[in-house]
């Protein structure tokens, strides 16, 4: 018989909160639709997502988990969000990337949970990461970042973020393995992931798009910072002001080096060019203002009709139609994926390198999000995981998530759990 | 222990797994955390941010409605609700420049300046119409000033020094804005500015700066002793002319029947003389906010409305431009409204004044109101004992020359200035001064343009003001 890490009750209960949640949203969007046929298929989506989902969970898994709550939570929000954007209308290749976003959560969790089989999995990821850049360096056309199959278009650079955080999260017990070059002594794993990150930088410069570079420089951040901290009981204050004054000199080599759009970015004034650059983060501004706490009211909103409205920014599209108060409870929820890692902290070092980049990856993609298109800092258009619309972002995101649920609910081997600990 | 297990792996439940992991392994879980709290902290900031601007979002993208202004009684300076043609005319005749509206045609108004306070909506409860903004300034004797002015055009400003409450503020010509702006190419030049904010050739209303200077740096005894001979026109070492207003002089003058007469040729030769030495008269400028020689000043703000600092040029104590700039004439400029703060300082003899402000609270939507008072004060700008020996002088100036303001224990220095208008050259008539009397404790400048001698007198204007305002308070 199978032993749970949470009592009998906890799934039905987790899935019950869900439900409420989803259904006291469907209420609103009854109270401002009325019943047709569209809001009778949204319902009855998100309402058997829910439930399906989680009786196909509590099958596989028969333990609840943080992680799948909180994206069947999620995603069910989002469908009915983007779904009642402006006016009624069931987003169904919304809503089935959301679904297939957490069938690659499933995935990717089955290939690292056990963390000493997917470490072994190094060479593929190097490889798949290698690959993703021959596809958007000569697939993706002029300089762009997008591949057009005709009926659907991939955005490779998003599926490099998973597979950048496994390569991130793949050598941090390598560290003690040196290597002498030209009287260095240097950890080649280290360089490895260095030669990683300058190959993305240069090819989101190559690319005329630089929104997700602060997301791979974080990821990196992280990993370099567990890798140096490795065994050691403390961080010695010598090798925090090592790393902030890489970091310092980073930035000032990137302030220096960034083109002239971007410095223009960081420079301008939105309310003296509220009709060209300003425009968007204006709108989005002006709406949240509009919303107020609680929102015009659902499907009422006018910023759906302004570019990237379901994208770039989302995060004031909800405002407006749902309030502040929901905006902001909806970040808070997504916050709780990468929080789970503090429930049950992860029991190896690999699954800790992969929570920490999950964590530093959807953060960071989130700030550049929200405070971009809020004018705290300079506009991007990244997208918030599993809210804002675009299939290789949920698919991408799914995968990130599936890292968190691995490193909260690990398969350790023997040979792990001894290694581990005891 | 039962768990569920296959030929190669284990899986172990949370609650019984070893939380003690290796220190530099939990630092996943710090980094997270710290992510996680600057992430939260930024968070809140920008719901801070959001609420509390977004009135001036709202206000900048043009997609609200604005309240009311109102005087210190509860007239109505401006409507926001209704449209002003629905008020009579000539009910913001007198604050129309000053005021301002919301058309986009002033820039430098109270409305204009605080739009985002004035805009009716807040966060929680959107436009609802109900903002009211309160003001200190007296409609009632604005009006009696601004009606005071006669056919003449000018300025007029004056607040209280003890609470820093503006009282009046008016600027002739002025827009009516109940009329609109359909005729605004035949308005009058300076319709639409508040001529108390913009610098103006000061006259010998700037021998107060002079003295001020000299005072505290040679002391009032050495200054109050200083005797010279007015013929109606003095030589100085380069060999320019002096003039004085008398052209048969004054003859011998001490400090306070040359200050009293406003004499020319005494200013020019203690200038020229270096018992105040140019660089101490320079630092005292600079001290009170000149801008010397171009050296950079700050402006100044009351309420959002800007007002740039006064300037002058000062050379050479011996050459005719240094002499004739600390007359108050030539390149010299100063704002009625920093004439006026100046006389704040001395009023309440410490040299600093408390800074005027117009608005006194708001009601947002919602019915919360809020203060809008300061009690700020401004830099020492010049010493107290040389406040307090000014103070003495200009109330003396009273008693000799203005018989009507005596009841309001006043001290006053007028001036006139000769003004080059693009090759028009015509002569403004200034009075700055203050009034101690409690009921009535008023700083003041007022400003009559292209003053003939038959037209209303500064010290007429300045006795309308006190009236009504000691009615009024």
């Amino acid at each position: 018989m199978a032993k749970s890490s949470v009592k009998p009750i906890s799934h039905p209960f987790l899935l019950l909160l869900v439900l409420i949640a989803h259904t006291a949203m469907m209420v609103l969007v009854v109270l401002s639709f009325g019943v047709d046929a569209e809001v009778i298929k949204l319902a009855a989506a998100v309402l058997s997502a829910d439930l399906v989902g989680s009786v196909i969970l509590q099958i596989i898994h028969r333990e609840a988990c943080t992680v799948d709550t909180v994206l069947l939570l999620i995603t069910g929000m989002s469908t009915i969000y983007q779904s009642c954007f402006g006016g009624l209308e069931f987003d169904v290749k919304h809503f089935a990337f959301c679904m297939a976003s957490f069938v690659m959560c499933q995935i990717s969790y089955a290939v690292t949970r056990n963390p000493y089989r997917a470490e072994k999995l190094k060479p593929l990821w190097y490889t798949l990461f290698f690959i993703l850049v021959f596809c958007i360096l000569f697939l993706t056309g002029s300089r762009g970042i997008w591949i057009d199959l005709g009926f659907i278009t991939i955005q490779p650079s998003e599926f490099v973020k998973p597979v950048f955080v496994l390569i991130c999260a793949s050598s941090i017990h390598t560290q003690l393995k040196k290597s002498e070059i030209a009287g260095f002594h240097f950890v080649p794993d280290n360089l490895m992931l260095l030669l990683c990150t300058v190959v993305i930088a240069g090819l989101q410069w190559w690319c005329r798009d630089l929104g997700s570079l602060p997301t791979f420089i974080a990821a990196a951040g992280c990993a370099m910072l567990l890798r140096f901290c490795y065994l050691r009981e403390k961080v010695s204050l010598r090798l925090i002001v090592f790393l902030a004054a890489c970091g310092v000199g980073v930035a000032i080599f990137a302030w220096k080096l960034a083109p002239g759009y971007v410095q223009e970015r960081l420079h301008s004034d939105i309310w003296a060019d509220m009709s060209s650059t300003g425009y968007q983060q204006v709108k989005a501004l002006t709406a949240i203002a509009e919303g107020g706490w609680f929102g015009k009211g659902v499907g009422n909103g006018t910023l759906i009709h302004v570019a990237a409205a379901r994208t770039d920014i989302v995060f004031s599209t909800i405002c407006e139609e749902w309030g502040l108060f929901t905006g902001m409870m909806t970040v808070v929820l997504v916050l709780f994926l990468p929080g789970a890692i503090l429930t049950v902290p992860p029991r190896s070092y690999y699954h800790s390198g992969l929570a920490l980049g999950v964590a530093a990856v959807f953060i960071v993609q989130m700030a550049l999000n929200i405070f971009g298109s809020c004018n705290l800092i300079p506009f991007t258009g990244v997208t918030i995981p599993f809210i804002s619309q675009g299939g290789s972002s949920m698919l991408a995101s799914g995968i990130l998530a599936g890292f968190l649920k691995a490193a909260q609910a690990p398969v350790l081997t023997d040979r792990q759990t001894q290694k581990g600990g005891k | 222990m039962a768990y569920r297990t296959s030929k190669r792996i284990q899986r172990v439940p949370s609650h019984e797994l070893d939380i003690s992991a290796p220190r530099s392994m939990r630092r996943a879980g710090t980094g997270t955390k710290l992510l996680l709290t600057a992430f939260s902290a930024a968070l809140i900031y920008l719901a801070y941010v959001l609420v509390s601007q977004s009135a001036a979002y709202m206000t900048k993208s043009g997609k609200t409605t604005y309240g009311k202004v109102l005087d210190r009684k509860g007239d109505v300076l401006f409507d926001g609700t209704q449209p002003l043609s629905n008020y009579p005319w000539g009910q913001f005749a007198d604050v129309g420049n000053f005021i301002g509206d919301t058309s986009g045609q002033m820039t430098n108004t109270i409305v204009a300046r605080n739009s985002s306070l004035l805009a009716n909506y807040s966060f929680s409860y959107g436009n609802d119409g109900t903002t009211v903004l309160e003001t200190s300034l007296s409609h009632a004797a604005n009006r009696a000033v601004y009606n005071a002015f006669g056919s003449k055009n000018g300025t007029a400003i004056a607040y209280n020094w003890q609470t820093g409450e503006l009282l009046v503020c008016v600027s002739k010509p002025c827009v009516d804005i109940t009329k609109g702006y359909a005729d605004i190419d035949t308005m009058p030049s300076g319709s639409l500015l508040c001529k108390a904010f913009y610098p103006t050739v000061p006259g010998s209303t700037q021998k107060v700066s002079t003295l001020l200077a000299a005072y505290q740096y040679a002391g009032a005894e050495t200054i109050n002793a200083l005797e010279y001979n007015c013929t109606g026109e003095w030589t100085n070492a380069t060999g320019d002319v002096i003039k004085c207003h008398q052209s048969y002089g004054h003859g011998n003058q001490n400090l306070v029947t040359a200050f009293a007469n406003s004499c020319n040729p005494y200013f020019a030769q203690l200038v020229q003389s270096d018992i105040v030495p140019l660089n101490d008269i320079i630092n005292a400028y600079a001290r009170m906010g000149y801008s010397v020689n171009d050296s950079p000043a700050e402006s100044l703000e009351m309420n959002g409305i800007v007002i740039p600092p006064a300037s002058t040029v000062l050379r050479d104590s011996h050459q005719f431009e240094t002499q004739w700039g600390a007359l108050g004439q030539g390149r010299t400029l100063v704002s009625p409204y920093q004439l006026m703060l100046w006389q704040g300082a001395i009023a309440n003899g410490t040299g600093c004044a408390v800074q005027p402000g117009l608005l006194t609270a708001v009601t947002k939507s919602g019915g919360t109101k809020h203060s809008l008072q300061s009690h700020k004060l401004t830099d020492q700008m010049f010493s107290s004992a040389a406040a307090q020996s000014i103070q003495k002088v200009m109330t003396q100036n009273v008693q000799y020359n203005y018989g009507a303001l005596q009841p309001y224990n006043c001290g006053v220095k007028s001036g006139t200035a000769q003004v080059n208008d693009n090759g028009r050259q015509y002569e403004n008539s200034l009075l700055t001064g203050f009034s101690l009397d409690e009921q009535c404790p008023v700083a003041f400048c007022i400003m009559i343009e292209e003053r003939e001698s038959w037209d209303v007198s500064t010290g007429q204007i300045a006795s309308v003001l006190l009236s009504t305002l000691k009615e009024n308070l």
